[in-house]
C-alpha cells in the first residue's frame, strides 16, 4: 500500500506542483520571520551584552507612557557618580549623557541623521571597553565646538573631518566641527551618533552641567553585578533605578522588541494569508486528484484495501507534499531572511547575513506548518476517497457534473452566516467602542466562514448572472465556459474563495480608510482655524528656538504653542486613568474651533484647571468644578479643577483617552522640561497667507525637522499616515492574489486534464484552438469575477460595520472608494485572463487523437 | 466507387461520385528501427451516398485510415482529398474548419459535451462556426432520430442509445459531405446498437448522406453497402452487399492467414447474436490492445477484383439482423 502511495505521489507530482508552491510560500514566511528575528535578537543581545555597564544608575521610571513624545530627557545629578564611587566594590564610575531627540544638520541645513525614523543620538565621549564604537580617525572631542561622528553616517552623508555641523538640541542649537570618526565595533542598530565632550554634552544637550542621563558603574574584581547593585541600592536608597548588565540588556531588548514585533507580525500576517489561501488550493487539488482517480481507488477497494487504508494512502500523500513543501519552504525562508537582512542594511541597520541564526524552533515550526496545513487540507478529500465504492472500478462513470447535495453546507452556512450578521448588527448598534470592536471581529470571522462554506451554493445563482451574457456574446463557446464554471460548484467555490478572502479584506479596509480620511478631512475643515501649523511630520517635539523663529517672523500675528504630557488622573469613581494631555496657549479659540458642552476656552485654560470630553467625564462621575488629583512625570503631583467639558467628534486618539487639555502655563508648571510639539500661526491683518508662508518657510529653513502646513497640507499629512497602513494591507493582498491566481491556474489545469476527452471531441468536431483558449479564458474570468464580487460584497459589509465602530470614535463620515471597487473588479478580469494563459495553452496543444482514443 | 487496387494512379475521379479519396496514403509511427507502418500506400475511394464499412483485425490500421481521411491525423506520405479539396498539406486551422463545416463525427463513447443539452450538442458544430442551422432540416433530423422529447436533456440524463442518437443527429445536422463513425455501436447493447445502425442506414437511404463506419462487428458491417477489409495497413479485400456471415467468414480467413505470424488472437469481438463466431478464438484480454503488424508478416491474399456493383439501389441490398 505504501508503495502504491509513493508511486501515486510521484505520478502526480506535476499536478501537486502548485499546491507545493502554496505550502512553500506559507512556510517561507514563517521560517523567514523566525530566522530574521532570531538573527536580530542574537546580534543585539551580543551588542547589549558587550556595551552594558556592570550596573547602571538611571532616573526613576515614573510609570507614565509617553504615547506622544514630550521632548523631555529624564536626568539625574552627575554628582551621584561620586557618591556611588565610594561604595565598596565599585571599580569605576562614568557619567553618561545620551539624548535621542536631537537633529543634526550640515552646512546646507540638511539633516545628517537617518530619514527612516531611526533616531539621531548625541552622546558624551569617553574611552571605555564597553563603547559600541572606537575612534578610527581624528581625535577625541575636547571642549566645546568639537564632535565625533559615526563612520556609517559620515559615509552616507559625505561628512568628513573638518566639516561643520549644527546640533539642534532642546537648550539651543550650536555648531561643532567634526574632529574624528568613530566606527561601530559590532552592529550599527541604524541610528546616527554624534559624540561630544562630556561637559559640553551636559550643558549643551541637557542644559545643566550637573546632569546625566545615567551613571555607568564597573564592578571590582570578585564582586558580582547583583551584589554590587545591592550595595549601591543601600547607599542611594530608592530614588534611582538600578540595573545589572543582564537587566539592561533585557530592557534594551524589550525596547527593540517593539520594532521587531512589527516586522514579525507583518511576516506572520503574510504567512497567515499564505496558509489560509493555500488551504483552499490544496483542498481543491486533492479533491480533483481523487475525483480523477475514482476508478483507481475503486480498484484498490475491490482488491481488498479497506477504507482506512485508502484514507491513509491519501493522507500520506498529503504529508509527503507537506514535507517536500516545508523543506523547500525552509530554504526559501532562509533566502527571505537574508533579503530582509539586506533590506535592514539599506535602512541603516547593519546585520550580517553570515551570522544568520537558525534555532531549532525554526525547522520544527516550518515542518509543523507545512505538514499540518496539507494534512488538514487533505483530510476531507481523504475521507471522500475512503467512501469510494469498489463498484467505481467497474462503472464507466462520467465524473464531471457529479455533485453531491450541498444541503449540509447550506445549513451550516446559513447558521454561521446568521450569527455573523447578528454580530455585525450588534457591532453597529453597540455604543461602547470595546464591545463594538469585538463584535466586529467576531462578525468578520463568522461571515467569512459562512461565505466560504456557502460559497458553492452561491456559484449557481451568481455565475448564471455574471455569465448570463456569455452565450449571447460568445455563442456556444461562452455557453460552455459558463456551464463549465457551474459544473462543479464546490470546486468553483473553493477556487474563488481564495480570491475572495484577499479582496474582502481590501474591500473592508479601503471602505474604512476612505471613511476615516473623509472624517478627518471634515474635522480638519471644522476644527482647524489656524492659517498654518508648524510641526514635524512624525509629531516629534522641537526646541524652543523654532517657536521663537515663528514668533519673530514678520506678519505672524497669533501664535499658539501646543505641548503634550503624559499624566495619571485619579477619578471620582475611584479609577485611575493614564492618558496624555495637551497644553495650549490662551488664544486657542483663534486657531482651533472647540465645541464646549459646558464652560469655555478661558475656563478650560485657566491656571490649575483642566478640560475633558463630556462623555468621558460622565463615565467617571466628573463634573465642572470637580477637583482631580493628577500625577505628572517625575512624580510631580497636583490637583486640577475641571474647568470645561467639550463636545467634540474626535476627542480621543490612541493613548489619549478623555480628550484632556489645559492651559500651557499649567502644563509647564508641572512639566518644565518639555518641548513644543506644534505651533499654530495666524497671519496678521494685511499680511497675505502666501506671503506669511514664504516668510515662515524661510525662517524655518535651519530647522528641517519641522514643516509649515496649511489646512490642505495637514489633510495630506493625515491621509499619508492612513495610506501607510493601507500599503501594508495592499502588500498582503498582493500575496493573497498571487496564491489565488495559482489556485485558479491549478483548478483550470487539473480541469483541463480531467476534460481531456471532451476537449478532444470538441477539437474533432471543429472547435478551433483559438476558440478553445477563449473557452478556458472565459471560464477563468467568470471564476475570478465571482470571487471578486463575493469578496467585494463581503468587504463592503465589513467596511460598513467598521465605520460604525469608527463612528463611536467620532469618525462619523462614510465613504465607499468606488474607484477601488471598480479597479478590483476590472483587476479580477485580468487575474482571470492571466490565470488561464497556461491551462489554455496546454489545452490547445493537446493531441486530438490521444484525447479521443478509447480508454 | 472503384476498388482501390483497380484504379491505381487515377488522378481524376468523378467528383460527383467520390466523397473522399486517398492515393498512396501512408502513415508511419515512430522512426527508424522501431517505425511501424499503420497504413501502407493505401488507395481508396469513398463513394457518395453510400454506407461504407471499414473492417479489419485490431492494429490493421482502420482507425488510422479514418483519422487521416477525416483530417484528424497527418499523413506520412500520399494524398487525401475530401470532395475536390486536397486536405494533405492543409494547415491545422484549415483542417479544423474543414472538420467543422464538411465532416460529421460519431465516436464509440464520449460523444457529447456533458454541460450542453441534447439540442445544444446537436447544433454545436454550427454554433462553433457561427452559422444558423437550417431549421427545417434540423427538425427533420430530430424527428427522424426520435429525439423530439429529449432535446432539453443533458447527456447524463440519456441512455447510451439515446446518446448515440444525439451524436448521430449532430453528425447529420450540419449536412456534412461525409460522416465518420468510429465503432458507434461498440458501447451499446444489441438493441440500441441495431437502432443506431438503422439510423445510419436511414441517413444514407432517406437523407442522402455519405457514411464511413469503422467497426469490428460483422453484424454491424452487414448494414453497410460495401465493406473494405484492412490488414497490416493495406486494403486487402472489398465486399459489396455484405451479410454478417460472409463478413465473418472473410474475417476468419484473416485469422488463419495471420495465425502463423501472430501470437495473440486478434479476432473481432463477438457480435451479439453473431452465428458461427468462434468464441474460443476470442481473447478478451487482447481486445483493444493493438499490437502493430509484425514486420514480415505473411502477406495477405490478393484482393479479388471489385465488381462495379455499387450503383445498385440501396434498398435492393439484403438486410440482416
Amino acid at each position: 500500500m505504501l508503495k502504491a502511495t509513493l508511486r501515486s505521489f510521484l505520478a502526480h507530482k506535476g499536478r501537486l506542483a502548485l499546491s507545493a508552491l502554496a505550502v512553500i510560500l506559507s512556510v517561507a514566511f514563517v521560517a523567514g520571520s523566525l530566522i530574521f528575528s532570531d538573527t536580530v535578537n542574537r546580534t543585539f543581545d551580543r551588542l547589549f551584552a558587550s556595551t552594558s555597564a556592570d550596573v547602571a544608575v538611571s532616573p526613576k521610571d515614573d510609570g507614565l507612557d509617553e504615547s506622544l513624545p514630550t521632548g523631555r530627557t529624564p536626568t539625574l545629578p552627575a554628582r551621584v557618580a561620586r557618591q556611588v564611587a565610594k561604595v565598596d566594590g565599585v571599580a569605576a564610575t562614568y557619567v553618561d549623557v545620551s539624548v535621542e531627540n536631537v537633529t543634526v544638520v550640515d552646512g546646507d541645513n540638511e539633516p545628517v541623521g537617518p530619514t527612516t525614523g531611526a533616531p539621531t543620538v548625541a552622546v558624551n565621549w569617553y574611552k571605555s571597553e564597553r563603547s559600541p564604537v572606537e575612534l578610527t580617525s581624528g581625535h577625541a572631542p575636547r571642549g566645546p565646538g568639537q564632535a565625533l561622528i559615526d563612520a556609517d553616517t559620515a559615509d552616507k552623508r559625505d561628512v568628513g573631518i573638518g566639516d561643520t555641523l549644527r546640533v539642534l538640541a532642546a537648550p539651543g542649537s550650536f555648531e561643532v566641527k567634526v574632529v574624528g570618526i568613530a566606527t561601530f565595533r559590532t552592529t550599527n542598530p541604524g541610528a546616527a551618533l554624534v559624540f561630544l565632550d562630556t561637559r559640553v554634552a551636559q550643558t549643551a544637550l541637557l542644559g545643566d552641567e550637573d546632569a546625566a542621563t545615567s551613571i555607568a558603574v564597573d564592578a571590582a574584581t570578585g564582586v558580582s553585578d547583583a551584589e554590587l547593585k545591592r550595595r549601591i541600592a543601600a547607599e542611594l536608597g530608592p530614588a534611582y533605578e538600578l540595573k545589572t548588565a543582564d537587566e539592561q540588556a533585557e530592557s534594551a531588548a524589550a525596547e527593540l522588541g517593539g520594532f521587531l514585533d512589527v516586522v514579525k507580525y507583518v511576516m506572520l500576517g503574510f504567512a497567515g494569508v499564505a496558509v489560509l489561501v493555500g488551504v483552499f488550493l490544496i483542498v481543491n487539488t486533492f479533491s480533483m486528484l481523487i475525483a480523477q482517480r475514482t476508478r483507481e481507488l475503486g480498484l484498490l477497494r475491490a482488491l481488498g484495501a479497506d477504507r482506512r487504508q485508502v484514507r491513509r494512502s491519501v493522507l500520506i500523500e498529503a504529508v509527503l507534499l507537506g514535507v517536500v513543501g516545508a523543506t523547500l519552504g525552509l530554504g526559501a525562508g532562509i533566502g527571505l531572511a537574508a533579503a530582509l537582512i539586506e533590506l535592514m542594511g539599506l535602512l541603516g541597520m547593519n546585520l550580517k547575513s553570515t551570522e544568520m541564526v537558525i534555532g531549532w524552533p525554526t525547522p520544527v515550526v516550518s515542518y509543523a506548518v507545512g505538514v499540518g496545513v496539507t494534512f488538514v487540507a487533505a483530510y476531507l478529500p481523504a475521507r471522500r476517497a475512503a467512501r469510494v465504492s469498489p463498484m467505481a472500478a467497474l462503472a464507466d462513470a462520467e465524473i464531471a457534473g457529479v455533485g453531491r447535495p450541498l444541503r449540509l453546507r447550506a445549513v451550516v452556512g446559513a447558521v454561521v452566516g446568521a450569527a455573523g450578521v447578528l454580530a455585525l448588527v450588534g457591532c453597529a448598534t453597540a455604543d461602547r467602542t470595546a464591545t463594538s470592536a469585538s463584535l466586529l471581529g467576531l462578525g468578520v470571522v463568522l461571515t467569512l466562514v459562512a461565505t466560504v462554506v456557502a460559497g458553492p451554493l452561491l456559484v449557481r445563482p451568481v455565475i448564471r448572472v455574471l455569465g448570463g451574457a456569455f452565450p449571447a456574446v460568445f455563442g456556444s463557446v461562452g455557453r460552455m465556459s459558463q456551464r463549465n464554471a457551474l459544473r462543479n460548484p464546490r470546486r468553483t467555490g473553493a477556487t474563488a474563495a481564495a480570491l475572495m478572502v484577499g479582496l474582502a479584506l481590501v474591500g473592508g479596509l479601503s471602505v474604512a480608510s476612505a471613511s476615516m480620511t473623509k472624517s478627518f478631512d471634515e474635522q480638519i475643515d471644522k476644527t482647524l482655524g489656524a492659517d498654518f501649523v508648524v510641526q514635524s511630520g512624525s509629531w516629534l517635539p522641537f526646541p524652543a528656538e523654532v517657536t521663537a523663529a515663528v514668533r519673530d517672523t514678520e506678519g505672524a500675528d497669533t501664535v499658539v504653542r501646543n505641548r503634550f504630557t503624559p499624566l495619571e488622573l485619579r477619578m471620582p469613581d475611584g479609577r485611575t486613568v493614564k492618558s496624555t494631555a495637551a497644553g495650549y496657549e490662551k488664544d486657542l479659540d483663534e486657531v482651533v474651533n472647540v465645541t464646549y458642552a459646558e464652560g469655555d476656552t478661558a475656563r478650560a485654560l485657566a491656571a490649575g484647571h483642566i478640560a475633558m470630553d463630556q462623555d468621558f467625564a460622565e463615565d467617571h462621575g466628573v463634573r465642572v468644578g470637580t477637583v482631580l488629583p493628577v500625577r505628572f512625570p517625575k512624580g510631580r503631583a497636583a490637583e486640577l479643577t475641571v474647568g470645561a467639558l467639550t463636545d467634540q467628534d474626535t476627542a480621543e486618539g490612541p493613548g489619549m483617552s478623555g480628550g484632556l487639555f489645559m492651559g500651557l502655563g499649567t502644563l509647564e508648571k508641572y512639566v518644565p522640561d518639555g518641548q513644543d510639539t506644534a505651533v499654530y500661526v495666524n497671519a496678521a491683518e494685511g499680511t497675505g497667507a502666501g506671503t506669511l508662508r514664504d516668510r515662515l518657510d524661510a525662517a524655518l529653513d535651519p530647522y528641517p525637522q519641522v514643516q509649515v502646513r496649511d489646512q490642505a497640507d495637514y489633510k495630506e499629512l493625515i491621509r499619508e499616515q492612513i495610506a501607510v497602513m493601507l500599503y501594508l494591507v495592499y502588500a498582503l493582498l498582493g500575496l493573497a492574489i498571487i496564491i489565488a491566481v495559482l489556485g485558479v491556474v491549478n483548478t483550470l489545469a487539473l480541469s483541463v486534464v480531467e476534460r481531456t476527452r471532451e476537449i478532444g471531441l470538441l477539437r474533432a468536431i471543429g472547435l478551433a484552438r483559438r476558440q478553445l483558449r477563449r473557452m478556458i479564458r472565459l471560464e477563468s474570468v467568470v471564476i475570478a469575477v465571482f470571487g471578486a464580487v463575493l469578496g467585494i460584497a463581503l468587504g463592503l459589509v465589513w467596511g460598513v460595520s467598521t465605520q460604525q465602530v469608527l463612528a463611536l470614535q467620532g469618525l462619523k463620515a462614510f465613504a465607499v472608494p468606488w474607484s477601488t471597487v471598480v479597479a478590483v473588479v476590472v483587476g479580477s478580469v485580468v487575474v482571470g485572463i492571466v490565470a488561464a494563459l497556461l491551462p489554455a495553452l496546454r489545452a490547445s496543444r493537446m493531441n486530438v487523437l490521444e484525447a479521443i482514443a478509447h480508454e | 466507387m472503384s476498388t482501390p487496387a483497380s484504379t491505381p494512379g487515377t488522378e481524376r475521379a468523378e467528383p460527383s461520385g467520390t466523397a473522399a479519396r486517398a492515393r498512396g496514403l501512408t502513415k508511419a509511427y515512430g522512426a527508424g528501427e522501431t517505425a511501424v507502418l499503420a497504413l501502407d500506400a493505401v488507395d481508396v475511394d469513398i463513394a457518395r451516398r453510400r454506407f461504407t464499412a471499414v473492417m479489419g483485425p485490431s492494429g490493421s490500421g482502420k482507425s488510422t485510415l479514418m483519422h487521416t481521411l477525416a483530417g484528424l491525423d497527418s499523413v506520412s506520405a500520399g494524398q487525401v482529398w475530401l470532395g475536390d479539396t486536397e486536405i494533405t498539406g492543409l494547415k491545422e486551422r484549415e483542417l479544423t474548419r474543414l472538420r467543422r463545416d464538411r465532416v460529421g463525427f460519431m465516436f464509440q463513447s464520449f460523444n457529447l459535451i456533458p454541460t450542453l443539452s441534447a439540442r445544444e450538442n446537436i447544433t454545436l458544430p454550427m454554433d462553433i462556426a457561427g452559422r444558423r442551422p437550417d431549421p427545417e432540416w434540423l427538425e427533420h433530423v430530430i424527428d427522424t432520430l426520435g429525439l423530439r422529447d429529449r432535446l432539453r436533456h443533458r447527456p447524463a440524463q440519456l441512455s447510451g442509445g439515446q446518446q448515440q442518437r444525439v451524436a448521430c443527429a449532430r453528425a447529420l445536422a450540419a449536412r456534412p459531405e461525409l460522416i465518420f463513425a468510429d465503432e458507434p455501436t461498440g458501447n451499446l447493447d444489441s438493441r440500441a446498437g441495431l437502432e443506431v445502425l438503422g439510423f445510419l442506414r436511414e441517413a444514407v437511404d432517406a437523407l442522402g448522406q455519405t457514411v464511413v463506419m469503422v467497426t469490428h462487428d460483422p453484424g454491424a458491417a452487414a448494414h453497410s453497402d460495401v465493406v473494405l477489409f484492412l490488414a497490416d495497413g493495406r486494403i486487402v479485400d472489398e465486399m459489396a452487399a455484405p451479410t454478417a456471415e460472409a463478413v465473418l467468414e472473410r474475417m476468419k480467413r484473416f485469422d488463419t492467414s495471420q495465425g502463423t505470424a501472430r501470437a495473440t488472437g486478434t479476432a473481432p469481438a463477438a457480435a451479439p447474436g453473431n452465428p458461427g463466431h468462434d468464441s474460443v478464438r476470442t481473447d478478451p484480454g487482447a481486445r483493444g490492445a493493438s499490437p502493430g503488424p509484425a514486420p514480415g508478416a505473411t502477406a495477405p491474399p490478393p484482393a479479388p477484383p471489385a465488381p462495379e456493383a455499387h450503383a445498385a439501389p440501396p434498398d435492393a441490398e439484403p438486410r440482416e439482423d
